[in-house]
């Protein structure tokens, strides 16, 4: 069916059109992502990559074996991290692999430029595991609309520009080919196809953590066609085998580990495994009995059924209901119940990732496909198959998730390419069969034309040989006014709705290409608009405009890592938000306490309670860690708007949700966090606003008088001056936006301090008191008093 | 023979079955259409950024000082802001999107010959022009959300 549509003539031809197209959406999939190399330069975005770079450059340097050994003691001091154990390591191995090959063919290329051009790379192989997906179901036309979408598409590019050195830049690609796997083995029903299955759903495994989508995804699928009765050998060994092998290998990426077996992710594969046994069983059953045999054996296994699945699923409920979440994860649990996060994990909450998206955010990612991905579903429903109920399924519980969450709208950009993909194809079917169907018709009236028109000649010439017969005249002249009604309209002529030659007519069929690659300009503008203004912004570097025209790079990050990186000892420790924490190893490569992984809520809420506490206390805390320096974001200066005081109500939750002492109400003012004159005074007296704040007042002054004025917040700072007597400012960058200060030392005499070991000891205080002058003399060195 | 009639005959030696008439009910997968227009109602739901309006719950519709008169105006679109939105702003905006994808529908059923002429031109007419509507509509929302739509800065 699929080959009817692609063409009259089947010809080479066709399949050489189809491979350079083919090969120009590749190249235009890897050239729209590299708007920042060309912007900035070849360097790697936001925080998440740099972890994955610091993995790669280990990988690279020594080998795979170490990496799945490493235990990291430069990241949550002093905890430190198993990364060969939480680390997905799919991204990382490909990157390595490359590099390897390349470093083999004495091409050395450094392995940073080869992680920043992963995802281009991988992208490309993306649309091409599309237009193979799309064509397995629809068509080779439908496949070749649908990956050139989603070479464009502005939801992928956010996550795989260049630069973007993530998990999800390979594990959409790793999703789609899987897909593509599983249609091509329902299609053909073969066990070479299902084992390529399993082993691209492994290295789906290996890259993200969404692989939980393809294990629940493809049980729903397999339920829904059992359900609809269309049980057959080709959906036993789609499912099968996938199943069994896929859950083994999962289960062997030490990420998974057991996982694989034990949580609620995975439960519906297993539950659909014995569903699609028990069909099989009717089926085969069905097949060798005789009728009466088979009332008796139905009956029997219904009763026992019965009661042995009320007895498991009365034991599976137990097991279940015994975990607080119900055997999901807490990600997991956010995506089913969207209000889970903000009641019970802040954390998760706190993501500007994982909010709900709004209707913009599905138009600026999506643009027209969002309009095409009706068209598409009806497409498929006009026939339902099993591969075509497939893309239905896929399409719109992907449109459930991203509605869930602002990062799944990745998952959902390769569906909505396909179901556009094929909508748009079918209305170019049509358009293209009624121009084919008028051109042609319209040459086979010109030369039936040319025909009639001789005959008329002979006519006429005919006529006047016979005039002189006047009864012959009067005849022929009957005869040709009546051969002159019977002359048949061109089809051109008649009015359109009377035509029976393609579905529509010729010059509508004309506008309606015309309108559609109108369409598909528009969109590929949007698509390049968006790639080279949204979405390629390396976070490590800020641009703005000056009035002049030109642009000013803020490079202040990059300036603090190489400033803690050569004016630090090796093996100091740093303490930040948990943000900067994968970019001040890889970059600085200083142990931190709190990384990006947010693994350990405790250790992160105790960095969060010492930044919302006085100076004193969080000088107390850091120092039970062995910190030595401190840094924060202050975007006050210059208007960065990302800054810690804005992340500082997050900081007060999480702290407060470990250590009841940290209460919120104590940094609000009528529900706000204010940091003007109206702050409470907890506020103006934490660490995070001393830090932040210290000497700006001074730096600041404006020509009337007034100083301090927070640029983001819009407002004079309430506390202007702002004395530190634990901590001493060591660097503040350029622009002000990353502020390192040091912890003072203990100073060596203390006061008080043999008075307090006395009381401590329980000793009575004359025999070991001194002189009183010396005890009476203040100790002040450092300015410090414990 | 059903074992359970087996195990319930000594039962009914002394009780008496009432006559009922009982039939298992018959049930039948939903159509197509069924199901076609169930998944474009919650299509259009969620793309109106439902999940957002019950989790953040923004107000229906915003208000902003009218600057002239001083007085409190009502404003559908919140401007400026893609991760924000009002409820009304979002199902008019999901209600503009799936006209577009009905619109598709429509010409769909344009092309069918076996309908007569005048359906087939109001399919036509209607298609086309809502598609080109609620297209140029998408874009006037969108030009309120993001004000720097299609500019270079470059």
């Amino acid at each position: 069916m699929a080959e009817e549509r692609s063409g009259i003539k089947n010809s080479g031809l066709s399949a050489v059109v189809c491979a350079f197209t083919l090969l120009l959406i590749c190249i235009m999939a890897f050239a729209i992502r590299l708007f920042s190399v060309v912007k900035y330069e070849s360097v790697i975005h936001e925080f998440d990559p740099y972890f994955n770079l610091r993995v790669s450059q280990f990988l690279a340097k020594n080998g795979p074996y170490a990496m799945w050994n490493w235990f990291d003691d430069r990241t949550w001091y002093p905890l430190g991290r198993v990364i060969g154990g939480t680390v997905y390591p799919g991204l990382m191995l490909t990157a390595g692999t490359m590099w390897w090959i390349l470093n083999s063919l004495h091409i050395t290329i450094d392995i940073g430029t080869v992680c920043v051009f992963t995802s281009p790379i991988f992208s490309a192989n993306c649309a091409w595991a599309t237009f193979l997906l799309t064509k397995e179901v629809k068509g080779t036309g439908a496949g070749l609309t649908a990956a050139a979408l989603i070479a464009t598409v502005p939801s992928y590019i956010s996550r795989s520009v260049a630069g973007s050195y993530d998990n999800e830049g390979i594990a959409i690609f790793a999703l789609v080919f899987t897909f593509y796997l599983y249609v091509k083995t329902l299609n053909t029903g073969s066990l070479f196809w299902a084992t390529a299955n399993a082993l691209a759903y492994f290295y789906m495994v290996c890259s993200w953590g969404g692989y939980t989508f393809i294990i629940n995804l493809i049980p729903i699928h397999m339920l829904a066609c059992l359900l609809a009765g269309k049980y057959s050998a080709h959906l036993y060994i789609a499912y099968a085998p996938f199943i069994i092998f896929g859950t083994l290998l999962a289960a062997s990426v030490p990420v998974v580990g057991f996982n694989a077996v034990m949580t609620s992710e995975h439960f519906a594969s297993v539950l659909v495994f014995a569903v699609l046994h028990v069909f099989a069983l009717v089926a085969y059953l069905k097949r060798t009995l005789p009728p009466a045999a088979l009332k008796a054996a139905t009956a029997a296994i219904l009763t026992i059924g019965a009661v042995g699945a009320a007895a498991f699923a009365f034991l599976l409920v137990g097991l279940v209901a015994a975990s607080p979440t119900l055997g999901w994860s807490g990600r997991s649990l956010s995506l089913l119940d969207p209000t889970y996060a903000g009641k019970y994990i802040p954390i998760i909450a706190s993501v500007s990732e994982h909010q709900p998206p709004t209707w913009p955010s599905y138009f600026m990612d999506l643009h027209v496909l969002i309009l095409l991905i009706p068209a598409g579903i009806a497409a498929c429903f006009m026939p339902l198959s099993v591969p075509s109920a497939f893309l239905i399924l896929y399409g719109v519980v992907s449109v459930y998730f991203s509605g869930a969450m602002v990062r799944l709208m990745l998952v959902l950009a390769p569906a909505a390419c396909i179901l556009a993909g094929i909508g748009l194809s079918e209305g170019l079917h049509v358009f293209a069969r009624s121009l084919k169907h008028g051109v042609v018709n319209m040459k086979e009236e010109i030369a039936k034309a040319g025909e009639e028109d001789e005959d008329e000649g002979a006519e006429g010439a005919s006529k006047e040989v016979v005039k002189s017969g006047s009864k012959e005249g009067a005849r022929d002249a009957a005869a040709r006014a009546s051969k002159k009604k019977s002359v048949k309209k061109r089809s051109w002529e008649k009015p359109w709705w009377t035509r029976s030659e393609g579905p529509i007519p010729f010059e509508m069929a004309a506008v309606g290409i015309a309108l559609a690659l109108l369409l598909m300009f528009f969109f590929v503008l949007h698509c390049v608009w968006a790639s080279a203004e949204a979405y390629s912004a390396p976070s490590i570097v800020l641009a703005s405009h000056n009035p002049d025209g030109s642009t000013h790079i803020f490079d202040d990050f990059r300036e603090a890592y190489g400033w803690l990186r050569h004016n630090t000892d090796e093996n100091t420790k740093v303490a930040s938000w948990w943000d900067y924490g994968y970019q001040t190893t890889a970059m600085a490569n200083r142990t931190v306490i709190v990384d990006n992984n947010t693994w350990n809520n405790t250790h992160i809420a105790t960095v969060g309670m010492a930044m919302s506490s006085p100076e004193r206390e969080a000088w107390k805390i850091f120092k039970s860690l062995d910190v030595e320096y401190v840094f924060v974001i202050f975007g006050g200066f210059v208007g960065y708007s990302g800054d810690d005081i804005a992340k500082f109500l997050w900081m007060v939750r999480i702290g407060g949700g470990v250590y009841p002492h940290i209460k919120e109400p104590d940094y609000l003012k009528h529900g706000s966090y204010r940091i003007d004159s109206g702050a409470t005074s907890t506020m103006l007296n934490c660490l995070m606003y001393k830090l932040s704040y210290y000497r700006f007042a001074d730096a600041t002054m404006a020509p009337d008088g007034t100083s301090g004025y927070d640029r983001v917040r819009r407002t004079e700072i309430g506390k202007k001056n702002i004395k530190l007597r634990y901590f001493e400012e060591v660097f503040t960058t350029h622009h002000w936006m990353v502020r390192i200060y040091r912890l003072k030392d203990v100073p060596n005499r203390q006061k008080g301090a043999r008075k307090k070991a006395a009381k401590a000891i329980g000793s009575p205080k004359k025999s070991n008191k001194l002189p009183k002058s010396a005890s009476k003399r203040k100790s002040r060195i450092g300015g410090l008093r414990f | 023979m059903d074992p359970f009639y087996y195990l319930l005959q000594p039962l009914f030696l002394f009780l008496r079955p009432p006559k009922l008439r009982l039939r298992v009910p018959k049930v039948s997968l939903p159509s197509a259409m069924t199901v076609f227009a169930l998944v474009l109602i919650s299509y259009f739901f969620v793309i109106s950024g439902l999940v957002f309006d019950v989790i953040q719950e923004p107000p229906g519709m915003g208000v902003i000082q009218d600057p002239r008169t001083g007085a409190q105006r009502p404003v559908v679109f919140m401007e400026g802001r893609v991760n924000s939105q009002y409820i009304i702003e979002g199902l008019s905006a999901g209600f503009m999107i799936v006209l577009g994808g009905v619109s598709l529908l429509a010409l769909d059923a344009a092309a069918d010959k076996s309908k007569g002429r005048n359906t087939r031109l109001g399919f036509l007419g209607a298609g086309a022009f809502g598609f080109w509507f609620s297209y140029q509509m998408a874009i006037l929302f969108l030009r309120f959300k993001v004000p720097g739509y299609l500019v270079n800065s470059q």
